[in-house]
Order: C-alpha cells, then sequence, then structure tokens
C-alpha cells in the first residue's frame, strides 16, 4: 500500500517517484502546492477507493501521513 | 548608501534603513533580514550583477521563486536599470521559450530545468559581492522596471511593460486603499511570479512593514502556524486559494480575526455567498477585494465591510489618482450606465506592451482598454458583465457566458463555463454553450434547461450542453475558455 500511495503522489505531482520520501511535506516542492494537494487528495480517493473524512484533510501534510490515514481507512 | 530617485520601492526602502534600520524587512525560516540588511544585500547583488557584465538596459529573466536571493536581485536590477523579466519557474518548457526567445535576457537566474544557463539561486554568493561606490547610471521613473507576461484568459500570452513609476504608483494606491503600515507583518503564500504576488511583496517594502516568505498555500497547518508565531496581521489571496482553505481546513481560519488586519483578495471573482462568509469570519478585518490586471494593477477596490449592502460590485478607483470609465465600440464614453468596455488610466497603467504590434487597439489614448465588459452605477460603483473578447453574439446580441454560468450555477450544478459556438443551424451566428460539472449533484439536463426558462432571456439559454469533469481554469481560478470547444 505504501509504495502504491508514493506512486500515485508522484503522478499527481508529475514528479519522479524517487522524490517520495515520507518526510516530504506540502510545500517543500514547487509541484506540491494546492492544485497539486487537490490533485493528490482526488486521484488516491478515486483509484483506491476510499474517501477522506472532511476534518482530516487538514492534517493530511506529508507523505507519512497521508500513508497513515489510507492504511487506517483501508481496514475500516 | 545608494540613491535612486527614479524608484520610489527603492527610495522608500532606504527610508526605512536609515529610519529603522533594525526592523525585520523580510523573513525566510529562521532567516531575518533588517531594512539595514536588505538594503545591504541590494547593493551586493547590484556588485554581482554588474561584476557579471550586466548593465543598464540589458533584461535578465528572474525565475520568481520565495527565496531572499531573488528579492535582492530583484530590486537590485531596479537600482541600476537592468529589466527584471519574471517568469514562473514552474510554467510550461513552451511559455519560458517563447518568453527567452522574445526577450533574449542576457541571463537567468533561478532554478530552471527548461534553460541551462540558468543560475541556480543557491549557486550566487551575494556576501563575495562589494558594493561599488561608483555613480550609478542616470535613471528615469519612467524607464520599464518589469516586463511582466500576462495569463490572460484569451489569445496569446503579452509582455507588459511597466516602469519604475508604475509598480509604485500600484502599491502606492494598494498602501492607500488597504491601510496598510509598517506595523504590519504579512505572509506571502501568493507566488511570485504573478502581478498579485509581486505586488504585495512591493506594498510590505513601501510600507516599511514586514514580509513573511511562504511557500505557498498547499500547506495550511504550516501557513496557521507562520500566522500564529509571526504574529501576522495580513495576507493576499486568490478566490481558489480560498476555496482550498474552505475545503481543507473548515472555519479554522477565523481563530485568527483579531490579529488579522486585512485580506487582500484578487486575480478572479468571488461568489457573493464566499464574501459574507468572510464577513462573518473576520468582522474588524478589512477585506479588500481588487480589481485588475497586470497592464493595470489595483484599478479598483471594494471593502466588503463598507460595501455589505452592495457586494456585487467589482468597486470603485483605488485613489485619486487612478480613473475608470466605460467606453463604446467607438471609442466613446458611455455615460448612461449602459454596458460596455471597462477603461482604464492612471498612474499605475502600463504605456506599451513589449511587442508594439500589441498596442494595436489596446488604448484609446491614454485609457487602457481591459477587454472587460461592464458597467457602473450612478454612486460610481462598477460592475463586471463578462469578458468582451469572450461575449457571445447571439444574432447581434452581445450575451455575457458569466450571466449564463452564475444562472446554471444558481440551479444547483457545482461549476460550469460557457462560450460562443457557431450556430449549428447557421441562423444566429453564434449561440451559447454549457459545459457543466456534474459533481454529486442529482440534477438532470431538463431541469436545468427549464429552470434557466425562469432566469434567462430564451437567446441565452444554452443550445448546446456537455458534461465535462472539471472546468479548465488557470492557477488564479480565471476559466480558461479558449481551451473550451
Amino acid at each position: 500500500m505504501e509504495s502504491q500511495v508514493k506512486e500515485i503522489i508522484a503522478r499527481a505531482l508529475n514528479v519522479d517517484s524517487a522524490i517520495i520520501t515520507d518526510e516530504l511535506s506540502s510545500g517543500d516542492i514547487p509541484e506540491w502546492d494546492s492544485v497539486g494537494n487537490l490533485a493528490i487528495i482526488s486521484t488516491i480517493e478515486q483509484e483506491l477507493g476510499i474517501e477522506f473524512p472532511l476534518e482530516d484533510l487538514f492534517d493530511l501534510t506529508s507523505v507519512h501521513s497521508i500513508i497513515n490515514k489510507v492504511n487506517q481507512l483501508s481496514n475500516v | 548608501m545608494f540613491d535612486a530617485p527614479h524608484s520610489r520601492l527603492l527610495c522608500d526602502i532606504l527610508k526605512h534603513a536609515k529610519e529603522t534600520p533594525d526592523k525585520i524587512a523580510l523573513v525566510d525560516g529562521d532567516q531575518r533580514v533588517s531594512y539595514r540588511q536588505l538594503v545591504e544585500r541590494i547593493e551586493s547583488a547590484a556588485a554581482y550583477l554588474n561584476s557579471q557584465g550586466i548593465s543598464r538596459g540589458d533584461y535578465i529573466m528572474l525565475m520568481a521563486q520565495k527565496e531572499p536571493t531573488f528579492v535582492y536581485l530583484y530590486l537590485a536590477a531596479h537600482l541600476h536599470g537592468i529589466i527584471n523579466v519574471v517568469v514562473d519557474a514552474a510554467s510550461p518548457q513552451e511559455r519560458i521559450e517563447y518568453i527567452f526567445d522574445l526577450t533574449k535576457p542576457v541571463a537567468v537566474f533561478g532554478n530552471s530545468s527548461n534553460i541551462k544557463s540558468a543560475r541556480s539561486f543557491d549557486d550566487i554568493n551575494l556576501d563575495k559581492c562589494k558594493a561599488k561606490t561608483s555613480a550609478l547610471p542616470l535613471l528615469k521613473e519612467d524607464d520599464v522596471a518589469d516586463v511582466m507576461f500576462t495569463t490572460g484568459t484569451t489569445g496569446e500570452s503579452k509582455g507588459v511593460c511597466l516602469t519604475h513609476s508604475n509598480i509604485a504608483g500600484s502599491a502606492s494606491n494598494t498602501n492607500g486603499f488597504i491601510g496598510t503600515t509598517a506595523d504590519d507583518i504579512e505572509a506571502l503564500a501568493l507566488p511570485l511570479s504573478h502581478s498579485f504576488g509581486l505586488g504585495r511583496l512591493r506594498c510590505v517594502f513601501m510600507a516599511g512593514a514586514t514580509l513573511v516568505l511562504v511557500s505557498n498555500f498547499a500547506n495550511l497547518k504550516s501557513l496557521f502556524t507562520v500566522i500564529e508565531n509571526e504574529h501576522v496581521t495580513g495576507f493576499g489571496m486568490v478566490p481558489a486559494a480560498w476555496q482550498y482553505i474552505k475545503r481543507f481546513s473548515g472555519k479554522r481560519i477565523g481563530r485568527f480575526a483579531d490579529q488579522l488586519r486585512y485580506i487582500e483578495i484578487g486575480s478572479a471573482a468571488l461568489p457573493v455567498e464566499d464574501k459574507r462568509l468572510l464577513m462573518e469570519l473576520f468582522p474588524h478585518t478589512r477585506l479588500c477585494m481588487h480589481y485588475g490586471l497586470t497592464e493595470a494593477s489595483r484599478a479598483m477596490f471594494c471593502e466588503f465591510h463598507t460595501n455589505a449592502d452592495n457586494l456585487e460590485t467589482v468597486g470603485r478607483p483605488s485613489s485619486a489618482l487612478v480613473e475608470v470609465s466605460v467606453f463604446d465600440e467607438d471609442g466613446n464614453p458611455v455615460t448612461d450606465g449602459n454596458d460596455g468596455e471597462i477603461c482604464v488610466r492612471g498612474n499605475m497603467v502600463t504605456k506599451s506592451y513589449f511587442l508594439s504590434q500589441d498596442n494595436d487597439d489596446a488604448f484609446y489614448g491614454d485609457w487602457l482598454r481591459t477587454g472587460d465588459w461592464g458597467h457602473h452605477d450612478a454612486n460610481g460603483n462598477f460592475y463586471l458583465t463578462g469578458r468582451k473578447k469572450e461575449l457571445i453574439n447571439v444574432g447581434g446580441e452581445k450575451v455575457s457566458p458569466v450571466t449564463i454560468e452564475k444562472a446554471i450555477i444558481s440551479l444547483g450544478v457545482p461549476d460550469c463555463a460557457c462560450i460562443g459556438v457557431p450556430d449549428p443551424n447557421g441562423v444566429l451566428g453564434e449561440v451559447p454553450k454549457a459545459f457543466m460539472v456534474k459533481g454529486n449533484t442529482p440534477i438532470d439536463l431538463d431541469e436545468i434547461k427549464r429552470g434557466l426558462m425562469r432566469l434567462l432571456p430564451p437567446h441565452e439559454i444554452p443550445a448546446m450542453w456537455e458534461w465535462v469533469d472539471s472546468i479548465p481554469r488557470t492557477s488564479s481560478g480565471k476559466i480558461q475558455r479558449l481551451k473550451l470547444k
């Protein structure tokens, strides 16, 4: 799941997947701006068939936090 | 310290450096730069540019990045009469190459994978550059300071030449309206590659206030931490950023209502319900929405609280030095309140495009033609009804796509855009076509058609319809109608 999420993030931001580390946060690279963040959220939701609760979006600020949330939602 | 009578922006920075040398001008992470240091670094950056053989009248391309070195080089160029061509590093290669080939810069600074000769800001060591004491070239306030390329919704991108007088005029008008003072601390999350963000930088420095660089709006948690820790009193945002803030943080931003003195909004339309929500969240904050374009930055302003009973207006001229008028298609003023083309003249209005051919039909005398269609009321408030070039000519009746879009959205459609397409029956010339995003709405096409019959005259009801996944928009939220067919 972790590598799949990273691959989706790289694709949504149109960047090389090598730079998608756990620590990478929104705003760290020019491509991860607000438009990029919207692309990440909607692509993950579409491709993994999950829906992020609105109240959680504020905390999804890094690759690590997104992977954790996806794991949590997938295990429900 | 230098002397730069041609640039009011530099003169004001110099004044602050003399009067309040230790006042913080710029914050970038842990780095804090006082006004005295800002002047020193501008001088060092000017020396660096000279050491590279760059001098008055040369063009340099600056990849806009939230880096102090960008700020120093940008202002240093002004000091020596070097002309900045400011571009977004993330622009498509095609656009960067177009601008590069057109302006032929002698050097490119900033990170760019598109231009091999670009010198990264990280590789420029200003500490090694000693300021020269030699006399500066004699410059005039009407010399070109910056060339900004439009991100227009219609046609090719145009280079807009802005003089030292233009950019200082815009900042002065804006500060006068918003009321930014030396006591303010502003978070800058807007991109510096656009007129809005770069304009905010100039406003802050002219006021002697503090600018805190924030990468962008993506990480709202980080932005809110900056607002809290740096005691931020103001910021600028485009409507798309506001929609993002709403979606990703709900009403959390309202907790800063007591410390935020102003928010400047601009670049695209903001729905009235969002204006009301902002007024509710920020009851004591000046909520200043501008109308402007790269060619005439901040031509008008509307402050929401003082216009609470008329939030449809884009406002009135931003200062006594700005005039706005409505012209008919023959270039005559429209005085009866009817629709016409919004035209602007004043201290911030460009006198020329980079390519002289772009000046054709761009002005009526010294009035800049904005290409926006609208009117004013008896109190001098202006209203927009659409882009002139985007107006749909239905059998001789000019129809604003914005009017149709608003009507469709009022029926519950999440997003939509309208354009003119050739009448398939060959009768009316053009007919409106609507592109709509369905989202989760249960509404169907028949319901929309029935609803519009109540809201619009028959010729304004689209003749063609298409459901789409999304409406193409620029990064600042403007609909890219040219991409719709």
